[in-house]
C-alpha cells in the first residue's frame, strides 16, 4: 500500500521561466494490487508524481510511504516502464530484458533463465539474441514491460507506455497488458492522458488537474474484472460510453476554466 | 511517517548520474574557482620546473608573463602582427566569398556532386603546409603566397559545410515551398538560404580556425615577417620569454577571433544545432 | 505567383537528395572523375611547362626513384613511429582525461579553460618551444601530434558523455543501479559513437601534425623529405611524398572507422549514415 500525505513539489525557476509548482497538496493511497490510472491534461503533474514514487525525484513537503516504510529513492520494490521504452540499443533483447536482474548481481544462467521466460509470456519468443533497432515500437515496448516484470516488483509504474505507439498498437498492448496483469495482479500506477485507456485498464482513475497539480477527483470504474478476453464488449458497452463521456466533461471543462478565469480553484 | 527524506531546494539534479546534490556541495561548485585553481597550479608547476631546470631555453613563468606585458607595449610587435593579419584577413574574406557559392553550387546540381566529392575530400585530407614548398616556387615569398595558402587551408572547410547546410535543409519545407507556388529563386531566399545558415555559420568559424593556423604554419615555415619574423628573432638571440610570449599572443589572438566567430554564429543562426561538418 | 486554373506540376529537384549510396555501386563516378582529372594533369603539365605542377608521370618516376633508394621507406618508417606515438599518447590521455572531465563537474570546471583554449589553437604555434624543450629528434614532433590530437579526442569525448540520452541513465537508476554500473553499463557504451568520431577526427589531425610537425623540425620522417625537396625545387618529389602522405591518412582513417564499426554496429543504419558523412 503506498501513502501519499500532503505531497508538494515545485520546479524552481529556470533562467527566464518562473517556478511551476508541479504538485501542490496530493494526498493520495493505493490500494494494494489495485490497476490506478492517473489522468489529466499535459502539465498536470502526473508523470512527476510518479517519478516521485520511482524515486528519481526529490520533493519539497509531505510524506511518501509504501507499506508504511518511508520512500527512499529507487527500490526493488518498484519497476518502471518508459514512454521512450529506454532500452540499451546495444544489447540483445535478453540483455536488456535481463538488465534489472543483471544489475542486481544475479547469476548469469538464472538471470538469462528468467529472461527467457518473460520473453515467451510477452510473445517475442525468438528474439532473443535480435538488438532493439531491429524491433518495431510495440516489439520494444513488450521487452520494456518484460524487463519491468523480470524483477517481480511489487508495484508496477507505466508512464504513459503506449503514448508513443499507433493506435492497432496501442489496443494490442492494452489488451495484453490485461493479460499479463490479470494473472498476476500487481499494484500498478498506469499514467496516461487518453480517457478511455484509463476507463478500459483501470480500478480507478485519478483525475488530476495542472497549475498547481492536484487531484481534482477519483472515480471508481465499477466495470468488471477481468477484462482482457471482453475488451471489444466493454468498449462498445453504455457503461463505458458514459464514464469517458463524463471524464471528457471534467477534462474539458479543466480547459474552459482555465482560459476564462486563470485562477488555482479547482473546476466546479 | 516523517517529512522528507531526500534533499531540500535542489536546483537540478546533480552530477552525471542525476542524484540530487547537497547543499554543500553545490556552494562549491562555482566553476571559476576551479578554473583560478587550475591556473594557479599551472602557473606554479611552471614556476617551479624552469626553475629547476635552470636552462636558457625554458623561461619561467614569471619572465614569460612580463614577456607579455613588454611585447604589447612595443610597436613593432603590433605592426608585426597586423602584417600576419592581413594576409589572414585577404586570404579567409575570399574563402568565404568564393567558398559559400560553390559549395551551393555543388550542393544544386546534383549530376556533379559525386565527380566534386573526391576532390573535397582530398583536399580535406591534404596537409596544406606540404603545399607551401610548391607555392614558394611559383609565387615566391610575398603577400600573394601567404593570402592563397591562407585561401587553401580555409577553402574547403567552407564548401563542405555549404553544402552541407543546403543538403540538411528539411526536405518537407521545400516541398511545401514549392506546393504554394514558390519559385525557385523563393525557394532559395526563403527557405534554403536561412534553413542552411547554422552549417555555414559554423563552416565560417571552422574556416577562420583554419585560417589563423595556416596564418601561423605561413609565418613558422615561410620566411621570417611578421609573427613568423618575431619568432625567428627571438629563437636567434635565445630570448625564450619572448618566444614564449610571442606564442602565447599568437594563442590569445586565435581564442579571441574564435570566440568572436561564435558569438556572430548564436546570433545570426540561434536556433542552430551542433550539426556542422569539421575537419 | 500560382494561378487559380490547374498548374503544371513543375519538376524541382531539390539540392541535396544526391544519392546516399556511397556504398555499392557508385565508386564509378569517384574514379571517373580522379581518372579524368589524372589525365588532365598529365595532359595539362606537359602543355604549360609549371615549374611547381609536373606532370603526374614525372610524380610518379621520382616516387618510384626514391623508394628504390630507401628514402620513402625510412621516412614513412620514422614518420609512422612519430605518428603511432603521438596519437596513442593522445588516445589514452585524451579519452582518459575526457571520461573524467565528463564524469566530475569539478574536472571539467578547472579544465575546460585549458581544453578548449589549446583545441581553437594552432597547434603548430607549440612547435618552436617544444624544439627549444627537447631538441632535435622525433620528441617534439611527437609532442606536436599530441598537440594536434589530444584536445579533439577530449572535447568529443566530454559530449559524448554529456549527450547520453537522459531516459537511459534514468532508467539505470529506476532499477537501482549504482553510479559505477550506471557508468560502465550505460554510459560508456552509449558515448561510444561519439567518443569514436572524435577518434577519427583526432587520427586525421594527428597525421597533419605529423607532417607540419615534421616540416618544421626538419630532421626525420615524411615532412623533413618535403622541406628538403623544397629548399632543391623538386617539386616532383613534394608531390610524390605528398602521394604517400594522403595514403597514409586515408589508411590512418580508415582503420579508425573499422574499428569504430566494430564498436558501434549496434547503431541503427540512419544513424550510422549520418555519421559516415559528418
Amino acid at each position: 500500500m503506498i501513502e501519499i500525505k500532503d505531497l508538494s513539489k515545485t520546479f524552481p525557476a529556470r533562467g527566464k521561466d518562473a517556478p511551476v509548482e508541479a504538485i501542490h497538496d496530493l494526498n493520495l493511497t493505493i490500494r494494494d494490487g489495485e490497476f490506478l490510472t492517473v489522468l489529466g491534461p499535459s502539465g498536470c503533474g502526473k508523470t512527476t508524481l510518479l517519478r516521485i514514487i520511482a524515486g528519481l525525484e526529490p520533493w519539497d513537503h509531505g510524506s511518501i510511504s509504501i507499506d508504511d516504510k518511508d520512500l527512499r529513492g529507487p527500490g526493488p520494490d518498484r519497476a518502471m516502464v518508459f514512454q521512450s521504452f529506454a532500452l540499451l540499443p546495444w544489447a540483445t533483447i535478453l540483455q536488456n530484458v535481463a538488465f534489472g536482474l543483471d544489475v542486481r548481481g544475479v547469476s548469469k544462467k538464472r538471470r538469462e533463465e528468467r529472461a527467457r521466460e518473460l520473453i515467451d509470456m510477452v510473445g517475442l519468443k525468438g528474439f532473443e539474441n535480435r538488438l532493439p533497432g531491429q524491433l518495431s515500437g510495440g516489439m520494444q515496448q513488450r521487452v520494456g514491460l518484460a524487463r519491468a516484470l523480470a524483477v517481480d516488483p511489487e508495484i508496477l509504474l507505466m508512464d504513459e507506455p503506449f503514448g508513443a505507439l499507433d493506435e492497432q498498437t496501442r489496443r494490442l498492448l492494452q489488451e495484453e497488458l490485461l493479460v499479463i496483469w490479470e494473472q498476476s495482479r500487481k499494484t500498478v500506477l498506469f499514467i496516461t492522458h487518453s480517457m478511455e485507456e484509463a476507463v478500459l485498464l483501470g480500478d480507478r482513475i485519478v483525475l488530476m488537474s495542472p497549475r498547481p497539480g492536484r487531484i481534482v477527483d477519483i472515480v471508481d470504474v465499477p466495470l468488471v474484472r477481468p477484462r482482457a478476453s471482453a475488451v471489444d464488449s466493454i468498449e462498445g458497452s453504455a457503461e463505458f460510453a458514459s464514464i469517458t463521456s463524463d471524464l471528457w466533461q471534467r477534462l474539458r471543462e479543466m480547459q474552459t476554466f482555465r482560459r476564462h478565469h486563470h485562477q488555482d480553484e479547482p473546476a466546479a | 511517517m516523517s517529512s522528507v527524506a531526500s534533499s531540500p531546494g535542489v536546483t537540478r539534479g546533480g552530477g552525471l548520474t542525476g542524484r540530487p546534490r547537497s547543499f554543500s556541495r553545490r556552494v562549491a561548485d562555482s566553476p571559476w574557482l576551479y578554473r583560478l585553481a587550475s591556473v594557479a597550479v599551472v602557473g606554479t608547476l611552471w614556476q617551479l620546473s624552469a626553475m629547476a631546470a635552470d636552462s636558457i631555453f625554458i623561461p619561467t613563468f614569471t619572465a614569460t608573463a612580463g614577456a607579455v606585458v613588454e611585447l604589447i607595449a612595443r610597436s613593432d610587435v603590433w605592426e608585426a602582427f597586423w602584417l600576419s593579419n592581413e594576409a589572414l584577413l585577404f586570404g579567409f574574406v575570399s574563402s568565404v566569398a568564393l567558398g559559400i557559392p560553390l559549395g551551393f553550387a555543388v550542393a544544386r546540381l546534383r549530376g556533379i556532386e559525386p565527380l566534386i566529392d573526391p576532390y573535397l575530400t582530398i583536399l580535406l585530407v591534404v596537409p596544406m603546409a606540404a603545399i607551401i614548398p610548391l607555392l614558394i616556387m611559383s609565387l615566391g615569398i610575398g603577400m600573394a603566397a601567404r593570402v592563397v595558402i591562407i585561401f587553401l587551408f580555409t577553402f574547403p572547410i567552407i564548401v563542405v559545410n555549404a553544402r552541407a547546410g543546403v543538403r540538411q535543409v528539411d526536405q518537407n519545407l521545400i516541398e511545401m515551398a514549392t506546393s504554394y507556388g514558390a519559385t525557385e529563386r523563393a525557394i532559395w531566399r526563403r527557405v534554403l538560404l536561412p534553413g542552411s545558415l547554422p552549417p555555414i555559420m559554423a563552416g565560417i568559424r571552422l574556416g577562420l580556425g583554419r585560417a589563423v593556423t595556416g596564418m601561423v604554419i605561413v609565418e613558422l615555415l615561410l620566411t621570417p615577417v611578421g609573427i613568423g619574423g618575431l619568432i625567428h628573432e627571438s629563437r636567434a638571440r635565445f630570448q625564450s620569454a619572448e618566444l614564449y610570449g610571442v606564442v602565447v599572443l599568437v594563442v590569445v589572438e586565435a581564442l579571441i577571433l574564435i570566440s568572436i566567430a561564435r558569438a556572430l554564429e548564436r546570433r545570426i543562426a540561434p536556433w542552430a544545432r551542433g550539426t556542422a561538418l569539421s575537419d | 505567383m500560382s494561378t487559380t486554373t490547374a498548374v503544371k506540376p513543375r519538376r524541382f529537384h531539390p539540392p541535396g537528395l544526391a544519392p546516399l549510396g556511397r556504398i555499392g555501386g557508385s565508386i564509378a563516378p569517384t574514379v571517373l572523375s580522379l581518372g579524368a582529372g589524372a589525365i588532365l594533369w598529365e595532359v595539362g603539365a606537359r602543355i604549360w611547362n609549371v615549374r611547381f605542377l609536373p606532370p603526374l608521370s614525372d610524380v610518379l618516376v621520382r616516387l618510384a626513384e626514391l623508394t628504390a633508394d630507401g628514402l620513402i621507406v625510412v621516412s614513412l618508417r620514422n614518420s609512422l613511429i612519430n605518428l603511432a606515438l603521438g596519437f596513442g599518447i593522445s588516445l589514452v590521455f585524451g579519452i582518459g582525461i575526457g571520461l573524467l572531465m565528463g564524469a566530475y563537474r569539478k574536472v571539467e570546471m578547472a579544465l575546460d579553460w585549458w581544453v578548449y583554449g589549446l583545441d581553437t589553437a594552432p597547434g603548430l604555434v607549440f612547435a618552436p618551444i617544444f624544439f627549444a624543450i627537447f631538441g632535435l629528434g622525433p620528441e617534439p614532433i611527437i609532442a606536436i601530434i599530441v598537440m594536434y590530437a589530444i584536445f579533439t579526442i577530449i572535447v568529443n569525448t566530454v559530449a559524448a558523455i554529456r549527450t547520453v540520452p537522459a531516459p537511459l541513465i534514468e532508467m539505470g537508476r529506476s532499477y537501482c543501479a549504482s553510479d559505477r554500473q550506471l557508468f560502465f553499463r550505460i554510459i560508456l557504451p552509449a558515448a561510444t559513437p561519439l567518443i569514436m568520431a572524435g577518434v577519427r577526427i583526432g587520427m586525421g589531425k594527428a597525421v597533419k601534425g605529423m607532417v607540419n610537425g615534421e616540416m618544421f623540425i626538419a630532421a626525420v620522417g615524411l615532412g623533413a623529405v618535403i622541406i628538403n625537396a623544397g629548399r632543391r625545387f623538386d617539386s616532383a618529389a613534394i608531390l610524390a611524398v605528398l602521394f604517400v602522405t594522403i595514403i597514409v591518412a586515408t589508411v590512418s582513417v580508415k582503420i579508425v572507422q573499422l574499428v569504430d564499426a566494430r564498436l558501434t554496429g549496434w547503431l541503427p543504419a540512419t544513424q550510422r549514415r549520418r555519421r559516415a558523412n559528418g
